[in-house]
């Protein structure tokens, strides 16, 4: 299947941005676009909820026939992760406001999800994120003030994910159906390697350091603390595929707890 | 404490429960931030923010991908954040008695948000002809009406784990006889463990990733020793 | 090495299956098979924007990569085989015959599919087919996610009904 002329004007009303407005409207719906998520249509209702003000565009407008339909279209099934869910919601109301084919339109919907949660898993839950919590970590350690570890941790990640719902929407709606090619932007091919090398470099100073001003009392104890969470860190490592940490930990803790109540 | 003076701590944790997956994930939900709320909110933000490292280096290893299960971390670190707060600064069992309220709390209001997961689907499924239709107003109140009781989720969960907790960390800071030092020592090993177990898995797939962190170790063992 | 899962998953390309799965398991080959995919260009370029670049994504239709299964189990690096659809993995199993686990990761919801599973529908045809992929031998579980504990089918289907067994 081969995808529309790009310039094909279609009986659509030709507009190449979103009028300032409907943009901030629907970039706003798109902080709630998990709003209702659920197992059976995950986002999909949601990316209908954020699309809404952009298809009031359509010709005949709210009450208009076309409204409805492409309404009923985008609230069924979807999934993609929640930050890059503007790229789908731009691309997508470009592709109604175009008058591309229903069928088409389907198509294009399915294979977008998938890629828009792979790319937005690998840059932000699991690189940018852990990135910033590590910095907060390490700005802990060091011995940051409360109100100065929170407002560095969430100034710093916000940048991140404010610009990059924008960049979504915006690219989304610029490039409609072809918006596989933004997808190739270096900062979301590359990104994650950098972010990555950068967590994991920070990670060994933002850890100990983190974990010694915790410690207080137990500094009396530091050899073997870090003998033992070594050797911790090293079997959830090796065993960890199918073990989560924090079961172990409850599991660790609950022992520990009634040991020292009963004892 | 009494129900009236749980309020605000409730109302905390509804909103960045809230902030988990619905609205707005700007990460207000992360325990370093969310404990340290709570603890300023109790009276103690540095207390909370200390609960809120050992929270945050735990959850360094669950990432919340979409459709997975996974642990609930903004109400159970307000939960943690406010208890700790309240303990006395010398009780050796405090933290790693809240540790543990935490954990349960966020396993269970993990739960709850698979409960709330199901109610939003039939909730779909009862509209799913007005959807299909392409009503507004049905999109527009499938929305709203997962957001509020998503609110009202988080909110009952913080409630619910303060009432259960506050008496009970208070009864096991009483009765604790391990002392301070091992005290202290169990919980850093056990989340300083597990993060860097994290930190090993998450970075795999990126290329030398384990070299630059016995590289970031090295210089973090060197701080330590010049500091 | 041998492949290391073979994957039934709706969404195809997503962060389960290259994070989740292919983070620990270090994955460095996922090949797609899927008659539709594999004649569309720009499918494929969508997909290929989910793979990150140190990962190598192939694009094939049954026959070929019943012709090729071969050459993905001589590969050295560890790999997934990731179909749409049950019907496809079935012609994979029938075509190669070296298949004996698969993975159901995802089958989500759509008009007359009935819920299984948090995250498996199924229409009563697709159950059939899923009974009939177990009936050659090969052992099918669902599993979204590495730390998820795998579920035999079999568990989830309940025992089958009468006419079919037999």
């Amino acid at each position: 299947m081969t995808l529309p002329a790009p310039t094909q004007p279609g009986p659509t009303i030709g507009v190449r941005t979103l009028p300032p407005g409907t943009w901030l409207r629907v970039y706003l719906r798109l902080f709630a676009v998990q709003g209702a998520w659920n197992y059976e249509t995950m986002l999909g209702n949601g990316i209908a909820f954020s699309m809404e003000p952009a298809l009031r565009l359509l010709p005949g407008g709210r009450e208009g026939l076309r409204y409805r339909e492409a309404l009923g279209r985008h609230a069924r099934y979807f999934n993609a992760h929640p930050y890059l869910a503007g790229v789908a919601v731009g691309a997508l109301a470009r592709a109604e406001l175009d008058g591309v084919p229903p069928t088409m339109i389907e198509r294009f919907r399915t294979a977008l999800g998938g890629p828009l949660g792979s790319v937005g898993d690998r840059l932000v839950w699991a690189s940018w994120l852990p990135l910033c919590s590590l910095v907060a970590l390490a700005t802990f350690g060091f011995g940051g003030h409360p109100v100065a570890v929170v407002t560095i941790f969430l100034g710093l990640y916000n940048i991140g994910h404010l610009v990059l719902r924008a960049w979504g929407l915006q690219v989304g709606f610029e490039r409609g159906l072809r918006v596989a090619d933004a997808l190739a932007h270096p900062v979301l091919r590359r990104g994650p390697q950098y972010l990555g090398s950068a967590a994991a470099l920070l990670a060994g100073i933002a850890i100990p350091l983190a974990a010694h001003r915790v410690i207080g009392e137990g500094r009396a104890l530091a050899g073997e603390i870090i003998l033992m969470a070594i050797v911790g860190a090293m079997l959830l490592a090796r065993f960890g595929e199918h073990m989560e940490g924090w079961r172990l930990s409850l599991a660790f803790l609950t022992l520990f707890v009634l040991f020292s109540v009963i004892r | 404490m009494n129900i009236i003076d749980l309020l605000p701590v409730a109302l905390l944790g509804a909103l960045l429960g809230m902030d988990v997956v619905t609205f707005p994930q700007a990460m207000i939900s992360r325990p370093i931030v969310a404990a340290t709320a709570a603890g300023a909110f109790i009276g103690n933000a540095p207390a909370g923010l200390v609960m809120g490292a050992v929270l945050e280096l735990l959850a360094l290893e669950m990432l919340p991908f979409g459709a997975s299960k996974y642990p609930e971390w903004g109400s159970a670190s307000v939960v943690a954040g406010a208890l700790f707060a309240a303990q006395s600064a010398d009780s050796p069992g405090a933290l790693a008695a809240c540790l543990l309220a935490s954990l349960v709390t966020a396993m269970l209001s993990g739960w709850s948000m698979v409960r709330l997961r199901r109610l939003n689907a039939s909730r779909a499924a009862r509209e799913r002809e007005e959807l299909a239709r392409g009503s507004a107003s049905a999109v527009v109140g499938t929305q709203l009406f997962g957001l509020t009781a998503d609110f009202v989720r988080g909110g009952l969960v913080t409630l619910i784990a303060m009432i259960v907790f506050s008496p009970l960390i208070r009864a096991i800071a009483g009765s604790w006889s391990t002392n301070p030092a091992y005290s202290r020592g169990a919980v850093v090993v056990i989340v300083a463990a597990v993060s860097a177990g994290a930190v090993w898995r998450i970075f795999h797939g990126v290329a030398h990733a384990r070299l630059f962190f016995l590289a970031g170790l090295t210089a973090g063992a060197a701080i330590l020793v010049a500091g | 090495m041998p492949v290391t899962l073979y994957r039934i998953d709706d969404r195809l390309i997503h962060g389960q299956v290259v994070v989740g799965w292919g983070q620990p398991l270090g994955i460095g080959l996922i090949v797609l098979v899927d008659d539709n995919v594999a004649a569309s260009d720009w499918e494929q370029d969508l997909y290929r924007m989910g793979v990150p670049p140190e990962m190598e994504l192939r694009f094939a239709d049954v026959a070929s990569a019943v012709r090729d299964h071969a050459s993905y189990s001589a590969d050295r690096r560890a790999s997934i085989v990731v179909t749409g659809d049950i019907a496809t993995m079935y012609r994979l199993v029938e075509g190669t015959g070296a298949i004996n686990q698969v993975n159901v990761g995802g089958i989500h919801h759509r008009a007359g599919r009935a819920q299984k599973m948090r995250y498996l529908f199924l229409t009563p045809d697709e159950e059939t087919q899923l009974r009939r992929l177990m009936s050659t031998g090969v052992k099918v579980s669902a599993q979204d996610v590495p730390a998820a504990r795998p579920v035999p089918i079999e568990d989830v289907l309940g025992p089958a009904p009468a006419e079919t067994t037999g």
